[in-house]
């Protein structure tokens, strides 16, 4: 693996919750024989986890038991399966209110439920215990123990005794529970190992690690998605926990002209910017960095957010950027994404999986703009800061397209502060000369080496990216007003 | 010979759970789910210690068979499905030797009966 986590602090043995991210966040799962609370409203994902860290251990034979005092087995099984849960080694005990509940020979309210139900409760989570001998507990929900005690000390009291008797057991045990602002699980929490909490906001659904006694943890809420894949989480981009051996050089466009403006090219493990009005061929002369990487078998990934992937594909194909033959051998991918579907998160977590397992060398991000509008609201730049400083850690070279709204006048690198981030700046730029629009390439800014400081014409044609000869003698490049005319004659 | 005590009650799920901790206590125990197999029960002048009675489901006959009792000398207690003044004033009205209001202790229920029974 090309990665080295420098947060692996292992203390004791840990068990996977069956989700990579919340294990990553976990700092590698749940440390065994303890016992973990997951909380939040209906809906939250709270079974599905439960789910996850039962078949995770289902799935290395080990013995796993889920307790359900809420939905029937039926129920559970049912809603499993429509997520693709395999739920054949999972043992169950169920402890739902039968239909018989709500007729006569059922509904009973001489006494409490605590009085009536607590002993032969008890009494059938102790005989599945000793039967079945599970490493793996999941609750669901321990809310409805609440209705099996008298009081709030009486209830504290038997989870305590409850939590002790299963860790002793052998099992690491994770209880769901309803907690809320009306009904609080504060006492809950305090007697559990580990609270993870989930909830749902503006910005998608949240997962966060509150307590983990005995381990480190990385706070804060983190993005987590519920599909047909169950629940996936998405840590934060931590980019400092990533680094990786790799030789800082220069990659070249393999066109000689571009590459004598550049120095040698663009240097692996930099982030460009390259800027320029619509239609100037930006996202082109991205590509073709790519092309030539790809003739030395190289991987480049674009994420795409403005322009469809269709599109993009059909364009190249008419310049000479052989992008179906690049898919084909994998050293492209073209990545569409849609409009408010993914958190910065998520495209995070997408990223580290093309470069840390796909081994991809170069990535573009299709524009900065687009990227801000379509992750939704937040801190995009510091999104976009850890991602490409994590790309710099890997040693991917990055491009990061950016649109400029003038077409003409004053230049501007970018027009969503992100320039900073940026150890080159290529910008791009329509020029009048004689009454007739043409292109021109120029570097603003390279950080590793030395770059051309003149502006050299840029063409697409079917043939491909035509960089011409240094144009000398143009004034006004930075303010737009660009005119012929020796510097001597000022 | 066992102490007998008598349980009534519209709802059987009930009666079945006062039984089962009854029995468990050791007593013997006669359930009645209806006024009609109260009058029954109580024209077999059946040996009964103690009358529990639950409310719930009964209209207001239920006091004439609470008269039935006082007059036969049956203690009773009244077991109502609400804290309220007025089934406190009726129960004490037609003989009860107390009222217990649901849900009943289990341990608070057994004391009652054991200090009604001078045990």
């Amino acid at each position: 693996m090309p990665r080295k986590q420098k947060e692996s602090k292992k203390i004791d043995a840990r068990v996977s919750t069956g989700i990579v991210g919340l294990d990553e966040i976990m700092n590698q799962g749940l440390v065994s024989q303890r016992v973990y609370l997951t909380r939040g409203g209906p809906g939250s994902g709270k079974s599905t986890l439960g789910l996850h860290f039962l078949t995770a251990g289902a799935s290395k034979d080990e013995k796993v038991l889920f307790i359900t005092l809420g939905e029937p087995e039926s129920q559970v099984r049912k809603n499993a399966q429509g997520i693709g849960f395999d739920l054949n080694g999972v043992n169950f005990l169920d402890l739902a209110p039968t239909p018989e509940f709500f007729t006569e020979a059922g509904g009973y309210d001489i006494f409490s439920s605590a009085e009536v139900e607590r002993g032969p409760t008890t009494q059938k989570i102790k005989e599945e215990v000793e039967r079945i001998k599970p490493t793996r507990i999941f609750v669901d929900s321990a809310t409805q123990f609440r209705y099996l005690s008298t009081d709030a000390f009486q209830f504290r009291k038997q989870m305590l005794a409850l939590a002790r008797y299963l860790t002793e057991q052998g099992a690491t045990v994770v209880l769901s529970s309803e907690g809320s602002d009306e009904a609080p699980d504060d006492d809950l929490q305090f007697l559990c190992d580990g609270v993870i909490s989930l909830e749902t906001g503006p910005d998608g659904r949240k997962i966060s690690v509150t307590k983990l006694r005995g381990s480190d943890f990385r706070g804060g809420a983190q993005s987590m998605r519920l599909g047909n894949k169950g629940m996936e989480v998405f840590p934060r981009l931590v980019p400092e926990a990533y680094t990786k051996e790799y030789i800082a050089e220069p990659i070249a466009s393999g066109v000689p002209e571009l590459d004598e403006l550049l120095h040698g090219g663009l240097e692996r493990g930099t982030v460009t910017i390259i800027g320029g009005p619509t239609g100037v061929g930006k996202t082109t002369l991205g590509l073709q960095f790519m092309k030539e990487a790809a003739g030395r078998g190289e991987r480049s990934v674009v994420y795409t957010f403005e322009e469809g992937r269709q599109t993009m594909l059909k364009r190249c194909m008419g310049i000479n950027i052989p992008v179906r033959d690049m898919i084909e051998r994998k050293t492209l991918s073209i990545v569409q994404v849609e409009p408010l579907h993914y958190t910065p998160d998520e495209l995070a977590s997408m990223v580290r999986q093309e470069v840390e397992e796909e081994n991809a060398r170069i990535v573009m991000i299709d524009s900065t703009s687009g990227y801000g509008l379509s992750l939704g609201s937040g801190d995009l730049l510091s999104h976009l800061r850890a991602l490409t400083q994590y790309l710099k850690n890997m040693g991917v070279t990055t491009i990061l397209i950016s649109e400029t709204e003038a077409i003409m006048g004053e230049l501007r690198a970018t027009e969503v502060g992100a320039s900073h981030l940026a150890d080159n700046i290529v910008f791009l730029r329509y020029l009048e000369i004689a009454g007739e629009i043409r292109r021109a390439i120029g570097v603003l800014k390279k950080r590793t080496s030395s770059f051309e400081k003149t502006l050299r014409e840029f063409e697409i044609t079917r043939y491909g990216l035509k960089v011409g000869e240094p144009l000398t003698g143009l004034r006004g490049i930075l303010s737009g007003g660009i005119t012929f005319g020796k510097m001597s004659e000022d | 010979m066992k102490t007998s005590i008598l349980t009534v009650g519209s709802n059987r799920a009930n009666l079945e759970l006062l039984s089962q901790q009854l029995q468990k206590e050791g007593y013997e125990v006669l359930s009645v789910a209806s006024l009609e197999e109260l009058d029954q029960t109580i024209q077999e002048k059946k040996n009964i210690t103690i009358a529990l009675i639950d409310l719930s489901g009964f209209d207001e006959r239920i006091w004439d068979r609470c008269e039935e009792l006082r007059k036969a000398k049956t203690p009773f207690i009244v077991i109502s499905p609400q804290r309220s003044p007025l089934i406190q004033r009726d129960s004490m009205k037609h003989g009860a030797s107390g009222l217990l209001v649901k849900p009943l202790g289990i341990k608070e229920l057994m004391e009652y009966i054991h200090t009604l029974l001078g045990e």
